[in-house]
């Protein structure tokens, strides 16, 4: 081939710094924000408490309130003035990430700064583990299922449908890990008609996911009506805490990775087995090819429909022992409509993970964490920041990635678009 | 391999795509089949790779009639396909595009990653195709892609047989030269090609034996030697001109005026970069360029549906910077977008309904915001008849006409009311000789009516057979007006930006991005 005597097209912006008017106004004034707080509000002899709970019980951290918030405050600022004055484009998303962990940080510091309250730092991150561990399944879930082409959007569904079909198996057979067999199995009962409506009669998978919660709704609604009438149906089973020995006491680390239940550590695994199948092997291949080009992957020969209904009814698998979380993890017996829409939250993890399960999981740990957050300023009775304001957290933070802060999550390209032999 | 095709028919329903064809390709021969959209071509190549069942008649492959239930089938036969739209994933490296379906795998079903790596690029050594098998395909120019498909298609356990089905669409003229090549040398080796297209001169260059098929039919066996006409008129079954007729152009007052127009697009970089133009009424002005070089936000610049970042836009003499797409189309702006089932038509909506799309606010199809369903679908009735568009009614869904007549819907849409100025961008892609023949002179008329032509295509042919003036884009800028009697090799360096005594490559052009087309979006 010749030689190329092009002239490279003429690039604006690339690696030069760019302005970026609206997010640096608002980084800048949340920063201010913080800075006037530091004065007017707190004292400089304000203190907040961090202990460890678990392991060192007797250490006391108590660090000065203002001066931190001061400096975090000045952080957040000082990157909004970065971004107005004109910021290299790869640092613009890295300094917003690092000014809003920083606001959100400051915020926590002001909050368990109030008299009486203390960070327990230890019970605070083993409880957002534990806390991540409904997320965790039900956006794995959706994204076995929407990596495949079909979207889940039933994924709360399946969890009441695990967590009362998990009740009932354990006290039918009085096997609390018979219950959770039994969970998965109606989780994926229930994916496996979304399955065969949205592969074989392609229906639309939304309005069918809509219907399969209604109908898990419904469903074990209506039975936990009726076993109340039975003694001995709907009792609480539980599964206990698993303890590793000297590594429990580790400070920190110990109680929160080595003191947790077993559903902590099967989600913990699945998410690097999902990720491993999904990116290393032939199943993974086959499966994102069907969800980003079905045609593509039906003219290699792999069969999309096939691969599509039983990745899907799989999927439930998943959901299903999510479910089992409700109930079963947390030693309740059945409520109606315990789930309380957390299995839409988890598809709003599946979008902040990026349909990724290793993204899946750092979306799990803010909504547990923040979840966690939540219940402990509430029960430690700190005034300065409602409760409900908090629990509004986890849904700012989707918002704010979903608008596109940390990027720009882009869906499977075949996601929700049944697939017919001979389409183009 | 020598395969055979005996008495091959395909039934939908009453309709019959492919009736009784007979088809012999020999071991090391490029055969061409020729025939007009709707043919029946893509159905008989579907059938022959398993993705359709052929309703009667068999295929035979060295003599053994062979069925095939899917294309895994086909492919296990030694036959490979590079389909019209490309079947590749986005996102995938070519690595994996290449073995997906046929994995190099580890035991438990662990991808081999290096193993597939040196599968491709073993490959693409044997037949002289580089790749990069790390490359990720969506970031590919369509002409890459393309290539990526070939070593697909070649990468079965034993590929003796290739089906190209209109390779050359969505080519440059340069990839063309070069697929035409690979092609040569793959039929020296021994492998047996099927070549589908409607594109006469290509068929002429590169087959060894050509058959025609009209209405499903095999109408004629042809020697590479016959000339254009006779393959057309054997494709259309009547006489076609190849010439278009026109009359010297009478150029009058300017109806479209652009001024140092510049685009700078999301990824930063200037897709217009101070572009000037003028088109007169009563001429047609080609713009001759490689695709990707700005002529996609030209077109969209001046209907209005992209606001430029510096520049002026005038028709009829008036700035339109502040005008909305809707009040330049009033003014009398006809558009034929280059990509119809995007920005032409609402294919699921019927054909009478696509026929008025920029009219139906207006009398008679609308009385005080009510359509008048009566008018409309007279409308309708007329403009099927003199445009010849090939539908079962009115009421047909936009998206069951073959491109041509949905190119002719448009056409005709935009023909029905009174115009000024209209931007034609490859008024004839993907359309057969017998509506590319209807269009041209549909245009030439139009023309000598005094209407203002910009005639945007990336086929030289058209340019010349249209174009009283022909302009050249590269980069975003005009690089030369020419008159429409220059020599093609002039032309095709500015094409690619050399000067006129230096020597260029258009393939390496990092602005010949992939179209939605060709990267998975053909949905």
């Amino acid at each position: 081939m010749a030689t190329d005597t092009q002239v490279p097209p003429a690039f604006v912006g690339g690696s030069a710094p760019a302005r970026h008017m609206k997010a640096g106004v608002t980084h800048a004034v949340l920063g201010l924000f913080l800075i006037a707080i530091a004065f007017a509000v707190l004292g400089d002899d304000r203190l907040t408490h961090i202990a460890f709970d678990r392991t060192l019980t007797d250490l006391d951290w108590a660090l000065p309130t203002q001066g931190i918030v001061l400096a975090l405050g000045a952080i957040t600022a000082a990157i909004g003035v970065w971004m107005v004055l004109g910021i290299p484009q790869r640092r613009f998303k890295p300094a917003g990430a690092t000014a809003v962990t920083a606001f959100v940080l400051a915020i926590l510091i002001w909050s368990y700064s109030e008299p009486g309250a203390v960070f327990r730092a230890e019970s605070i991150l083993a409880g957002a583990l534990f806390l991540a561990v409904p997320y965790l399944f039900g956006a794995l879930s959706g994204v076995v299922c929407e990596r495949s082409g079909v979207i889940n959007i039933g994924i709360e569904g399946q969890f009441l449908m695990g967590a009362f079909t998990g009740v009932l198996v354990a006290n039918i057979t009085g096997n609390v890990y018979a219950g959770m067999v039994g969970a998965m199995l109606a989780g994926s009962l229930s994916t496996m008609l979304l399955a065969l409506l949205a592969t074989k009669y392609q229906v639309n998978q939304v309005v069918v996911g809509v219907i399969l919660n209604l109908l898990a709704l419904g469903f074990t609604s209506f039975m936990y009506d009726q076993l109340k009438k039975a003694e001995g149906l709907n009792d609480a089973y539980g599964i206990p805490t698993l303890t590793w020995g000297p590594l429990a006491d580790i400070p920190v680390i110990g109680p929160v990775l080595f003191q947790q239940k077993l559903v902590v550590y099967v989600g913990l695994v699945l998410v690097f087995a999902i990720w491993f199948l999904l990116y290393r092997t032939r199943w993974g291949l086959r499966t994102r090819a069907v969800g980003e080009h079905p045609a593509a992957a039906d003219s290699m020969g792999v069969a999309v429909n096939r691969l599509r209904f039983w990745n899907v009814t799989a999927a439930g698998l998943i959901s299903g022992f999510g479910g089992a979380f409700f109930t079963i993890a947390n030693s309740l017996a059945f409520n109606k409509n315990m789930t309380a829409g957390l299995g839409f939250v988890a598809l709003a993890v599946m979008i902040v993970g990026r349909w990724n399960p290793l993204g899946v999981l750092v979306g799990a740990l803010i909504f547990g964490f923040t979840t966690k957050i939540a219940q402990d300023l509430d029960a430690s009775g700190s005034a300065l920041v409602p409760g409900e304001f908090l629990q509004m957290l986890p849904y700012a933070v989707t918002l704010v990635v979903v608008a596109g802060l940390i990027g720009r999550a882009k869906a499977p390209a075949a996601d929700g678009v049944p697939y017919n032999p001979g389409d183009k | 391999m020598r395969l055979e095709l005996k008495g091959l028919t395909k039934k939908f329903g009453s309709f019959t795509a492919d009736d009784d064809i007979d088809l012999v390709v020999e071991p090391g021969q490029i055969h061409a089949v020729l025939g007009e959209n709707g043919a029946g071509k893509s159905t008989l190549m579907n059938m022959l790779y398993g993705i359709l069942k052929p309703t009667s008649g068999e295929i035979l492959i060295d003599g053994e009639p062979v069925s095939f239930s899917g294309p895994g089938d086909a492919i296990a036969a030694g036959i490979g396909m590079v389909h019209q739209h490309f079947k590749l994933v986005g996102p995938f490296s070519v690595a994996d595009n290449v073995h997906l379906g046929r994995e190099h795998t580890l035991a438990g079903g662990v991808l081999a990653a290096k193993a597939a790596r040196q599968a491709v690029l073993d490959v693409s050594e044997r037949y002289g195709l580089r790749l990069d098998p790390d490359a990720i395909c969506e970031d590919l120019p369509v002409g890459v892609q393309q290539r990526v498909e070939i070593v697909k298609a070649l990468s079965g356990p034993k590929t003796e047989l290739l089906i190209l089905d209109e390779p050359t669409a969505v080519l440059t003229p340069a990839e063309i030269a070069e697929l035409l090549d690979i092609m040569r040398s793959l039929a020296e080796s021994g492998t047996s090609i099927l070549f589908i297209s409607h594109k006469l001169k290509e068929v002429q260059a590169v087959a060894d034996t050509i058959t025609v098929i009209r209405r499903g039919k095999v109408v004629a066996e042809l020697e590479p030697t016959a000339s254009e006409a006779e393959m057309a008129a054997a494709m259309v079954g009547r006489a076609v001109t190849l010439q278009v007729d026109k009359t010297p152009a009478e150029p009058a007052e300017p109806r479209l005026e652009v001024k140092d127009l510049t685009v700078v697009n999301a990824a930063g970089v200037k897709a217009l970069d101070g572009l000037n133009l003028n088109v007169h009424s009563g001429e047609i002005v080609g713009l001759a360029g490689v695709e990707g070089n700005g002529q996609t936000e030209l077109a969209r610049c001046i209907l209005g549906l992209l606001k430029p970042d510096a520049g002026h836009i005038a028709i009829d003499g008036a700035d339109v910077h502040h005008h909305d797409p809707a009040r330049r189309i009033a003014d009398g702006l006809g558009y034929i977008p280059e990509d119809r089932g995007r920005d032409g038509l609402v294919t699921e909506f019927s054909v009478a309904e696509n026929l008025v799309l920029n009219q139906y606010r207006d009398e008679p199809f609308a009385k005080n915001g009510v359509v008048d369903a009566a008018a409309v679908r007279k409308r309708a009735v007329d403009s099927i008849a003199e445009f010849d568009i090939r539908t079962q009614s009115p009421d047909e869904p936009a998206a069951s006409l073959s491109g041509g007549n949905q190119q002719k819907v448009i056409i005709a849409r935009e023909f029905s009311r009174p115009r000024r100025l209209l931007v034609a961008a490859q008024p004839t892609r993907g359309v057969d000789v017998g509506a590319t023949e209807f269009i041209h002179n549909r245009l030439v008329t139009e023309r000598d009516t005094g209407t203002g032509i910009l005639l945007i295509s990336s086929e030289l042919d058209e340019i010349y057979a249209l174009a009283d003036r022909i302009a050249v884009i590269y980069n975003g800028r005009i690089v030369g007006e020419v008159a429409p009697d220059t020599p093609r090799e002039v032309i095709g360096r500015l094409m690619v930006g050399a000067d006129l005594g230096g020597d260029a490559d258009a393939e390496t052009d990092p602005r010949t991005r992939p179209d939605d087309d060709a990267n998975g979006g053909d949905r």
